[in-house]
Formats: structure tokens, C-alpha cells, sequence
């Protein structure tokens, strides 16, 4: 199999040699059309903030070599101080497997991401745009697309939330069942109440309610999610009509108190109320939680949330080296097929014709019924002297001594005396 | 035909089984084939202890219910009924191993040691008593159903506030929906219970001559009922949200349970037939 992967990864280096050779989708582009000039018939890089691959098929009649990380690093235009042990080199078969398991998310950094699906497809949406994909490729990475999205619904491999504002948002989940018709009061402008506002917004929050002390802030973030927004001392006063509090601000001192909450809870009718102190040191009364339907939770919480999803990440991977497995054997039987269908097609074509030719010179010794008889008879003997050859061809063999596809295919064309032009 | 009747008497409790396997096997394992095939299995055993009901109603011609065992598996049927109405109207089935267990034992024992009554009193023959104790028996598995649920949302509520996320917190649906599944299901029993209430005030007194209204049974089942009614209007009136309703409705089927089994083994006659 003409394929391989040159790639770097988070394993294999550090941060600042990775982000040197991350290509950006122009740079990605060139890159591509570089490769395609120099004579490579297919190719597909894919490159992310923990990695950046490059799948290459070559077509085995061509001179165009495969390109060397060094020629990536070229390609680059990189002044990166990198080494071998930097990059690997992933030949034929292995290629297809790890990029399977690229796509699934169990080779990512965080088990289980979901984002490494759509860089995937961007690259490879990309080169088929440029025309550098062919059926060996097209068929690879379809096929990878696949096993991301079986991965994914077969297994639990990118369920739970593995970042604060995403379990904070999946803990909120777990006590209203439609957001949408929710309210959530925001304190802190900071970054980590924006990602938690990003992570409540992509669930479909009803509205935002956002409080800081620069209120300036607090407003921006309105214009960015939508929203109002309200005076930091004030938030007392509308707890009545919020449904989900979420701290995440730096206060030295509790900006609400059990007794603020036991009395904003009379007044809400026992509504439930959802408060997620994102603060260290925290900002809100934990005892908020001894009172009755008020879920109050801290960013110990939180990480025991991350840290039990991360564990069922990974006791999932069993489950998806399986399916890895299936699509690797699929993907496998098709290249062999694919190697080995002209040579049947020629052999067959051989044999009709050496039948066709000999039935025509005998046919006048026959009558016109015996003529249909006969046609039968000799398909027959024909299709039988083939099958076994055929079905061999195909299936292959394990044992460790059989000959391979390739060698096999190349005797059988050598002992029928077909035509070497034909072949893949 | 009564051979299709003893069949299904083989069938229903293999069906429960496996119906509650598929339910389990989705809940604590998450496995894709069994979270397809609980809902099929679902209507499979709706579908099989509907008709082992209608054919035992039209070929006994009677209503299921002259003896303990029919009453079993009339019991087992009207849970599965009311669970899959609520699964069907939330479109969440991830609690009906929870519920699917309680009718699995009733058709168990129903089907182990069910036998025909030779000679069947003419007054549990009565349509009107049919419908008077299908009514009822509904109402009391609707009950059954809000109960569960509500124990459902207090393990739910337990788990997050003392912040346990295991299976309970992974597969179980939000506090909400258990909240707004128990209340569905308590508004369907009490509906209900009312009928089974009316249509028994209809019957009764035609039936049994010297009818008294002070039957403590009587007194039993109107309890019951103030007790939902109480509720209903406490959540409608009194602002009763989550835990505190939840709270109410265990406590109002385990009330309900306690006056039944109290009050049908101590004090009253009257609905004693067999």
C-alpha cells in the first residue's frame, strides 16, 4: 500500500516546536499545491494546535519522493530548532490505523475531543478542493470520517464535560430540563465566565443577566451573548428572577450569604436555584447548600465532575480500538481488491477469449442445438478452471511465509503472460 | 383460544424479563442495542398482556378479576399501561427498569399459580364492577408510578446536593423531568381514583343491600384521595415545588398502601369476594 504519515504530535514534542510547524489553512493550501507540482498524486495534511500530520499517497510508477519532516519544516518556512525524535513516519497500513484512531479522539491529548473530527474533514476537504485526492485517500479519510462518528455514537468516548464551564453548564442540565426557558446571572466579566457564558449559550440559555465590578465589562458581554446587565451590589434584589447563579469573580468576602439565599428562596416560591461558585477562595456561603432546593456547587465540584468523565473516557478506548479494528479490515479488503481486480478481469478476459476462439473454429462440427449446449458446457468448464485461482487471489492467506497480494498477482501475470500495463 | 390463553401465561413473565433486562442493560451500561430494543420490547409486552386480558375477559366472560391472581396480573398490566403513557408523553425511557420490576413479580406469581374459578358470583361479572375496579387499579398504579419517580427524584436530589455523580447522576433524567413525570402520573391516578370513586357509589348500593357508607374501607379510599388532593392543590396554590412534592407523593402512596393493606386485612368485608 502506497501510503504513509509524516506527523508530530504532543507526544513526540514539546509545545514550541509543535506550534512552529502548525500549518493555518493558507499556509495549508500552499503547501498542498506545492506537493501536487512536485509530482505527489495525493495528499492530505491535518493540522491542530497538538498536531500536524501529513497523509501522502505515491503513485508507485512516479519519481516524486515522499516527503521527509524536513521538508515539512521547508514547506513551513519554519526556523524551528527540530529533531528527528520530534517527528514519526507511519508506513502503509499503520498510516490508515492511526489515523482511525486520530479521528476516534483516542490519540488526542484530551481523550476523547470532539474537535479533531472537523480539523480532520477541514483537510481534507481541502485537498479534494485541490484536486490532490484520489481513490486511495478519498476512500481513507471517508472511511475515518466514519469511525470518528461511529466512535462517537457507539461509545461514550466524548461523553461528559471535561472543562469547568462545560460541567458547569452539564451540571445545570441535570436539574432544569429546558434551558432555554432559564435565566442565568453571571458575576464576573473574566475569562472563565465567559467560557462558562459560551458553554450555557451553546445549550440554548433563555437569558443572560451578567454583573462586575467594572461595569463597562459586564456590558460587554452583554453585546456578546445578549442579555442585561446590573449593578454588582444589586444582585440580592434579582435572585428572585434568576434560575442559575454562576460566581466567578475575586471577592475576599462572601458576595451572598445563607441567610440572602434562605430569604431570596421564600421569595422565589421554592423555585429551584442553581449556584456555581467558580471563585477561589469562594465566593458565595457554602452553606447555601443545607437549604432546600438550592444546589449550590464550588470548583471542587467541578473537577470531580472532570475527573470521573476523564476515567470513563478512557475505559472507552477498548470499545473503539474494536471499531477501529472492523473499519481497518474493511478498508483493508477493499485496497486488496483493489490490487487484485484488473489481474481477474484481464485473466477472465484471457480465458473467454481463448473459449470464444475455439468454439469458433469447432462450431461448424456441430448442429445448431449442440452449438447452445456447447457454449454452456465450456463457460462452465471456463468458470470452474477460475474459480479457485479467484477466490485465492481475494481471500490471501495469513500465514506468516504466503506470498504477498502484490507477489502473488505479479507470478499469476508472469505465468498467463498478461499485460503488465494493466495493473494498479 | 384458551391455548393461546396458557400460552401467554408461559410468555408474559419472559417478556417482563426481558424487557427489564433490556431496560437495565441500557440504564447502567449504556449499551446502543438494548437502548433500541427496551422500547420495542415495551409495546411488545403492552401489546401480549392486552390481549391475554381481553381474551380472558370474552372467553371467561367475566372481568379479570375473580381471583387474587387475575387481580395480579390486572395489577402488573395497568403499571405497564401508565408507565408507557408517560414514557410516550415525556419521551424519556430511562426509568422504566425502576418501574418495569413491581409488574414482573405480580404476572410472575399471577401466571405461577393462576386456576379458573368453577363457579364465579354473579356480582363480579358486572361490566360496571370491570370497569369500577379497572378504574381503580389504574388510579393506584398511577400512584404507584408518581411514587416512584418522586424516590427516583430524591436519589437524583441526594446524589447532586452531597455531590455523588455516579450511575444515578449519569443515566437518570434531569430533576425536572423525574418532577414533572411524577406529577403526570399522580394527576392521571387521581383522575381516576375519582371515577373508580363515582362508579363505586353507583354500583355498590345496587349490589349490596344493606350498604353501609360508613365502611371503613370507604373511609380508607376517600383519605386517600384528600391526601392527592391536598397535594395537587398545595402545588397549585401553595407553590409545592420539587423536593417538597416529591417528598409528598412517597408519602401519599405510603399511606395509601398502609390504609389497603391495614384496613382490607382488619376491618372491612364488603370487598371481600373470594
Amino acid at each position: 500500500m502506497n501510503l504513509s504519515c509524516l506527523g508530530i504530535n504532543h507526544r513526540t514534542a514539546p509545545l514550541e516546536v509543535r506550534e512552529k510547524v502548525w500549518f493555518s489553512s493558507d499556509e495549508n493550501r500552499e503547501m498542498i499545491a506545492t506537493l501536487k507540482e512536485r509530482g505527489i498524486s495525493e495528499c492530505v495534511l491535518a493540522s491542530t494546535c497538538n498536531r500536524t500530520e501529513l497523509y501522502v499517497s505515491v503513485d508507485e510508477h512516479s519519481k516524486a519522493p515522499v516527503p521527509s519532516w524536513k521538508d515539512l519544516v521547508a514547506l513551513k518556512k519554519s526556523n524551528v530548532e527540530a529533531q528527528d525524535s520530534h517527528f514519526y513516519s507511519i508506513p502503509s497500513l499503520h498510516a490508515a490505523r492511526h489515523l482511525f484512531s486520530v479521528a476516534s479522539g483516542i490519540d488526542s491529548m484530551v481523550i476523547g475531543d470532539v474537535q479533531i473530527l472537523n480539523q480532520i474533514k477541514d483537510g481534507f476537504s481541502l485537498s479534494q478542493e485541490l484536486g490532490c485526492t484520489g481513490p486511495l485517500l478519498n476512500r481513507l479519510f471517508a472511511q475515518a470520517l466514519h469511525v470518528g462518528k461511529r466512535a462517537r455514537t457507539e461509545t461514550e468516548i466524548g461523553e461528559g464535560a471535561v472543562s469547568m464551564g462545560y460541567a458547569a453548564a452539564e451540571l445545570t442540565s441535570k436539574i432544569f430540563d429546558d434551558l432555554s426557558k432559564r435565566t442565568a446571572l453571571l458575576i464576573g466579566a473574566g475569562e472563565t465566565g465567559k467560557l462558562t457564558a459560551q458553554h450555557l449559550e451553546s445549550r440554548n440559555i433563555g437569558s443572560f443577566v451578567f454583573a462586575n465590578r467594572t461595569r463597562t465589562r459586564a456590558e460587554g458581554l452583554a453585546r456578546r451573548f445578549g442579555g442585561r446587565v446590573i449593578e454588582l451590589q444589586d444582585i440580592t434584589t434579582h435572585l428572585n428572577s434568576v434560575d442559575i447563579v454562576i460566581s466567578a469573580i475575586d471577592s475576599p468576602e462572601y458576595i451572598l450569604t445563607t441567610a440572602q439565599l434562605r430569604h431570596a428562596l421564600k421569595q422565589r416560591s421554592n423555585m429551584s436555584l442553581v449556584i456555581i461558585d467558580l471563585g477561589v477562595p469562594r465566593t458565595i456561603d457554602p452553606g447555601a447548600n443545607t437549604i432546600g432546593n438550592i444546589f449550590f456547587h464550588d470548583v471542587d465540584t467541578l473537577n470531580h465532575i472532570i475527573d470521573r468523565n476523564l476515567a470513563n473516557r478512557v475505559a472507552q478506548i477498548r470499545s473503539v480500538e474494536q471499531i477501529i479494528l472492523e473499519e481497518l479490515t474493511l478498508f483493508h479488503n477493499w485496497h486488496r481488491s483493489r490490487e487484485v481486480t484488473p489481474t481477474i478481469q484481464e485473466l477472465s478476459k484471457q480465458f473467454e477469449a481463448i473459449r470464444t476462439s475455439e468454439l469458433e473454429k469447432h462450431r461448424h462440427h456441430f448442429s445448431t442445438e449442440k452449438q447452445e449446449e456447447l457454449e454452456l458446457l465450456t463457460k462452465r468448464i471456463v468458470n470452474k478452471i477460475l474459480h479457485t485461482p479467484i477466490t485465492n487471489l481475494k481471500n490471501g492467506s495469513n500465514a506468516d511465509d504466503a506470498p504477498t497480494v502484490g507477489e502473488k498477482v505479479s507470478l499469476l501475470r508472469h505465468l498467463f503472460g498478461l499485460d503488465r500495463n494493466g495493473t494498479e | 383460544m384458551f391455548f393461546l390463553i396458557n400460552l401467554l401465561e408461559i410468555l408474559l413473565p419472559l417478556l417482563y424479563f426481558f424487557a427489564i433486562w433490556a431496560y437495565a442493560k441500557a440504564f447502567f451500561s449504556g449499551v446502543k442495542f438494548a437502548e433500541d430494543l427496551k422500547s420495542i420490547l415495551l409495546r411488545v409486552v403492552l401489546g401480549a398482556h392486552a390481549l391475554y386480558i381481553i381474551l380472558r375477559a370474552t372467553l371467561l366472560h367475566h372481568p379479570p378479576i375473580t381471583s387474587v391472581f387475575e387481580i395480579l396480573s390486572l395489577i402488573a398490566f395497568t403499571v405497564v399501561l401508565v408507565y408507557a403513557y408517560i414514557e410516550f408523553r415525556t419521551k424519556n425511557s430511562a426509568t422504566g427498569y425502576f418501574i418495569l420490576i413491581l409488574p414482573f413479580f405480580f404476572q410472575l406469581i399471577s401466571s405461577l399459580f393462576i386456576k379458573e374459578v368453577p363457579n364465579v358470583p354473579p356480582m363480579l361479572q358486572s361490566n360496571l364492577l370491570g370497569f369500577h375496579v379497572s378504574s381503580a387499579f389504574l388510579g393506584y398504579a398511577a400512584i404507584t408510578i408518581s411514587a416512584v419517580y418522586g424516590f427516583l427524584y430524591l436519589m437524583l436530589y441526594h446524589d447532586i446536593k452531597s455531590k455523588q455523580f455516579g450511575v444515578i447522576y449519569k443515566r437518570l433524567p434531569n430533576l425536572e423531568t423525574l418532577e414533572r413525570m411524577s406529577l403526570t402520573a399522580a394527576i392521571f391516578g387521581f383522575v381516576l381514583l375519582t371515577i373508580a370513586i363515582i362508579v363505586g357509589i353507583i354500583w355498590l348500593p345496587r349490589v349490596f343491600e344493606n350498604f353501609d357508607y360508613s365502611d371503613p374501607k370507604l373511609f380508607g379510599t376517600a383519605a386517600i384521595w384528600l391526601i392527592y388532593a391536598a397535594g395537587l392543590v398545595a402545588k397549585k396554590v401553595g407553590g409545592f415545588q420539587g423536593r417538597q412534592m416529591m417528598v409528598l407523593s412517597v408519602a401519599g402512596f405510603v399511606v395509601a398502601l398502609l390504609s389497603i393493606t391495614i384496613i382490607n386485612m382488619f376491618f372491612t368485608e364488603f370487598h371481600k369476594f373470594y
